[in-house]
């Protein structure tokens, strides 16, 4: 019965464009690439860590101290003759910590709350929206030295604070998207074939929604290690001996007018790392979102 | 837009007709050189009272805009600034060019708003364009577009965002404003109807090429070529019989940019010759003043023999007058909702469904009519438990559908979408969207879902090929063919099409109409189908409830209400609408209501049409009965209910023109 008719598709724009590879797609630019190439080679530098460098990063080696750059020790030794390089490159790793288990742990609890704010009643959404706001009004620095004064510093004080700073992100985020998607007529489309509300959430409105997360997930990663940073530099975060790339560059800083060797190497790191995760939520933003 | 010439002479009305995509806005534009880039004035001339507008510097054209030509746009929404009172905005037009500048500007603009027809200008003037409704601003940016006694006026769909009623009022104000101060007006529309009653002489476009041009008679009684016929026959009027079948153009619009060999039209034509697709025909004069651009009528072939897509009318009777329950029945249904509120704010309540009853039988089409903000929608999405109710019930299939299990109504009952582009999911393809009823329901899974997906997919017309696409790729009249497909997944007896076709291309509209009767022969199916277009609803409905303010004000079967139209409103409403025929014994007596739609949320007391009624005590003030007291939806004859005091009292302009 059906009147056949030219029904040939009309358009045949990128079959990627609306699949998971768009994403792929957003990374391919410049911005993109320069993103990954320079977060991916620090994260590679952390993860082998140990096989790169023959000194434990706490290590002292007698009266080989504050050396400048050598063969052995590529970027000097610190005050007490440690391997800077084996320190930098391990303190590394506790920013791996921080943005690849703190902010994805933020966000899952960010869409959470948000989530149930969309979902639940009035009173409930405006409970939790208050509750964001009072948390956004503090800088992340400053919840950072509460949290410490209550948990005392260290690494437990940092995660917690990226959880308590990225919470509300993500919660403000993923509630306003769920509301503005959940009347769209593809969902109520979806309501009346009966699709259960849990399968709508998760079927119909999350792949609708998670564009804007996913590039505040990059951002959020790149403040992480900012606020590592900032929290160790000021002594709240990661404690002496063990090396992180904030309290390296507190360490760094008396000597700066000799040794210049021993604050550049935490710097430049620290600095590659956040303009390489900024560069990537900005690739995906311009590819993903603003299209 | 490729070669495009016409002429428009002094106080000559024209329109250009065309679908989306064809180049007729961009002609417009480029009338005031505004085209916007990357498209670019590559060659041709325009011509304003002897004077080459390509030629002109900048500032000259600045003064053209506004003061010689001015436009007016479709959305009179977003072409106001909503920061700026309508005076500010009035005056800056007057102020920008010579002849009312200064003390004469804010006169000028009072003068103005009040040959509009906005009732107190001197005090509305100081609004904001959000204290003015729909029809009052695209009034306010007429008032705009005139003050400086333009010699042309360009009005670029101008009725297309608004009701018929108030589109009728605006369409009065353009006609006026020609008839009494000569000024010219190109129209740009998509709709035959507003250029028969309002044009001179028209100018069709198909692909950014005038296929057709001339004086409007002549080209609604022959059309000489086949998209012009094809969109004078595919649209159903209120003034013919009801047929089984319209008349429709196959295939889609071509995609602008997309380049086509010979003559654009000729993959959709039913009377393409060899030479359609090799060569593009000139636009030929025919005879005085017509002119196409058409191989086949250029040869001197007729057209009207082609019957593309025409198959024999296959409407089942309707069961009509069995003592069946009804598939869906409503009753007494309410819905309020409560907007504004929260701390120390008032809440205010919409009625925007009060007290609807309704039944729908088995195989039988319920057509809902009536304009924006009447509480169609709402009780199309109440029917299929999208709102709950405030108070009433709706029984499907016997069955209150508030009941716990929705399970048989969310299978048997489903809804076709207004917005094609809206109501399909962009993250997952076709198929994944089709199969979800099925797996839903518990009715097929993997290979068998598949094979269902593909049978649905041919039902609709699309081919299965399109299973693995996502909606992104497929045109306006394919998406919803998508979404009847997904609809029908789960063998539904009800379906709820709400303005299913408002959206589309003129040219797709009658394809989905002969889908959906195609479908309702096959299937058996019901639908409740709610629209504002009568004719539409004429051409497919079995019975017709009118809604006005959350209330029905006349329901009957089709037949019987337009024979006997009882209701005010309905006569209104009827008159309102364009008639796609030029002459003027077709033209019926036109009713224009005065002022617009009552607010849902303070409905007026009595009879909710009365602030408008042309019988009511706005004409007769010694009907107080109207104002006091509310009408019954009674039976007036057989099977025909009105709501209204006077039911069957025709409105005193009706005795010069009898309307039969």
């Amino acid at each position: 019965m059906a009147q056949a008719g030219a029904v040939d598709i009309v358009r045949v724009p990128d079959r990627l464009a609306f699949t998971r590879n768009r994403y792929l797609r957003a990374l391919q630019t410049p911005r993109g690439l320069l993103g990954l190439g320079l977060v991916g080679t620090i994260v590679l530098l952390g993860i082998l860590a140990p096989l790169l460098t023959p000194y434990s990063p706490t290590f002292q080696i007698r009266l080989q101290e504050l050396l400048p750059p050598s063969g052995t020790h590529p970027l000097g030794t610190d005050e007490l003759g440690r391997d800077l390089l084996s320190r930098v490159l391990n303190g590394i790793r506790v920013d791996l910590i921080v943005a690849v288990v703190a902010v994805p742990a933020a966000a899952i609890l960010g869409c959470l709350a948000g989530l149930l704010g969309a979902a639940g009643p009035g009173w409930w959404d405006t409970t939790i929206q208050r509750a964001f706001d009072v948390i956004l009004a503090f800088p992340a620095i400053i919840l950072g030295i509460a949290v410490a004064a209550i948990l005392s510093p260290g690494e437990r004080a940092i995660v917690v604070t990226i959880l308590l700073a990225n919470v509300p992100i993500f919660g403000r985020l993923s509630r306003d998207a769920l509301i503005s998607q959940r009347e769209r007529e593809y969902v109520v489309a979806a309501r009346l074939i009966g699709v259960s509300p849990v399968r709508v959430l998760f079927r119909h409105i999350f792949p609708n929604v998670v564009d804007p997360l996913i590039v505040q997930l990059a951002l959020s990663m790149s403040l992480a290690v900012f606020l590592e940073g900032g929290m160790s530099f000021v002594g709240i975060g990661i404690q002496v001996p063990q090396p992180s790339l904030g309290n390296l560059l507190n360490e760094g800083l008396p000597y700066l007018a000799t040794n210049v060797n021993y604050a550049v190497g935490p710097m430049l790191t620290l600095t590659a790392l956040v303009v390489g995760l900024n560069l990537i939520a900005d690739a995906l933003n311009a590819g993903v979102l603003r299209r | 837009m490729d070669g495009v010439s016409f002429q428009v002479a002094a106080s000559e009305t024209v329109g250009i007709v065309g679908e989306s995509g064809s180049g007729k806005s961009v002609t417009a534009a480029s009338i005031l050189r505004m085209v916007s880039p990357p498209g670019r004035i590559v060659g041709g001339s325009i011509t304003y009272r002897g004077l080459d507008v390509l030629a002109m510097s900048e500032p000259e054209v600045r003064t053209l805009r506004g003061d010689a030509i001015s436009m007016i746009f479709q959305d009179p929404m977003s072409s106001l600034n909503p920061v700026l009172r309508i005076q500010t905005q009035l005056v800056e037009a007057l102020d920008a060019h010579e002849k009312y500048r200064g003390s004469k500007s804010r006169p000028r603009a009072i003068e103005m708003l009040r040959q509009v027809g906005i009732p107190s200008p001197e005090n509305r003037i100081h609004d904001y364009p959000h204290q003015f409704s729909g029809g009052m601003r695209q009034r306010a940016m007429i008032a705009m577009g005139l003050g400086n006694d333009p010699g042309l006026l360009i009005a670029d769909e101008p009725t297309t965002a608004l009701d018929v009623t108030i589109q009728a009022q605006i369409l009065e104000v353009l006609r006026t404003l020609n008839r009494e101060f000569g000024t010219a007006v190109v129209l740009i529309t998509h709709n035959m109807g507003i250029v028969a009653q309002l044009c001179r002489r028209v100018v069709v476009m198909y692909a950014g090429q005038v296929v057709e041009e001339g004086p409007v008679e002549q080209v609604f009684a022959r059309p000489d070529h086949p998209y012009t016929e094809g969109l004078l026959r595919s649209v159903p009027r209120l003034d013919s019989i009801r047929h089984g079948r319209l008349y429709s153009i196959d295939g889609q619009p071509p995609q602008p940019g997309e380049q086509t060999s010979g003559c654009p039209f000729h993959p959709r034509c039913g009377y393409r010759i060899e030479r359609c697709a090799s060569e593009r025909p000139p636009l030929a004069v025919l005879s005085s003043g017509h002119r196409s651009a058409c191989w086949v009528t250029q040869a001197g072939g007729e057209l009207g023999a082609a019957t593309a897509g025409a198959a024999t009318g296959g409407r089942r009777a309707p069961a009509l007058g069995a003592e069946v329950a009804p598939l869906l029945e409503v009753r007494s249904l309410v819905k309020h909702f409560e907007i504004g509120g929260g701390v120390l704010r008032r809440t205010a309540t919409v009625h925007a469904v009060d007290g609807v009853d309704l039944h729908v039988g088995a195989c039988e089409t319920l057509g809902l009519v009536g304009e924006s903000g009447c509480g169609k929608s709402t009780l199309g999405r109440m029917v299929l438990g999208v709102y709950a109710p405030t108070s009433g019930s709706v029984r499907f299939d016997g069955a209150d559908i508030d009941s716990a299990d929705q399970s048989h109504l969310r299978r048997y009952a489903q809804m076709i979408f207004q917005d094609p582009f809206g109501s399909l999911n962009p993250r997952l393809t076709v198929e994944q969207m089709i199969s979800e009823p099925l797996s839903v329901h518990g009715i097929a899974r993997s290979a068998a879902a598949r094979k269902r997906v593909g049978e649905l997919l041919e039902m609709v017309g699309l081919s299965r090929r399109h299973a693995s696409r996502y909606p992104h790729e497929f045109s306006g009249g394919q998406r919803q063919r998508i979404g009847i497909a997904r609809a029908l997944a789960a063998g539904p007896k009800l379906l709820v099409a709400d303005e299913p076709i408002s959206a589309l291309d003129v040219s797709i509209q009658a394809q989905i109409i002969n889908l959906l009767q195609d479908l309702q022969a096959e299937l058996g199916l019901s639908y409740l189908f709610i629209a504002h277009d009568l004719a539409v609803v004429r051409h497919l409905s079995d019975r017709v409830a009118v809604m006005y303010l959350g209330k029905i004000v006349e329901s009957a079967p089709t037949a019987e209400l337009f024979a006997n139209l009882l209701h005010p409103y309905t006569r209104s409403l009827i008159s309102a609408v364009p008639v796609p025929d030029p002459r003027p014994q077709a033209r019926p007596p036109r009713i224009v209501l005065q002022g617009d739609l009552p607010s849902p949320t303070a409905p007026p007391r009595g009879c909710r049409f009365h602030t408008r009624c042309p019988i009511g005590p706005l004409a007769n003030p010694e009907r107080r009965i109207c104002i006091e007291q509310e009408p019954p939806l009674d039976p007036h004859r057989p099977g025909h209910l009105a709501a209204c005091h006077f039911a069957g009292e025709a409105p005193a302009i009706e005795t010069r023109n009898a309307m039969a």
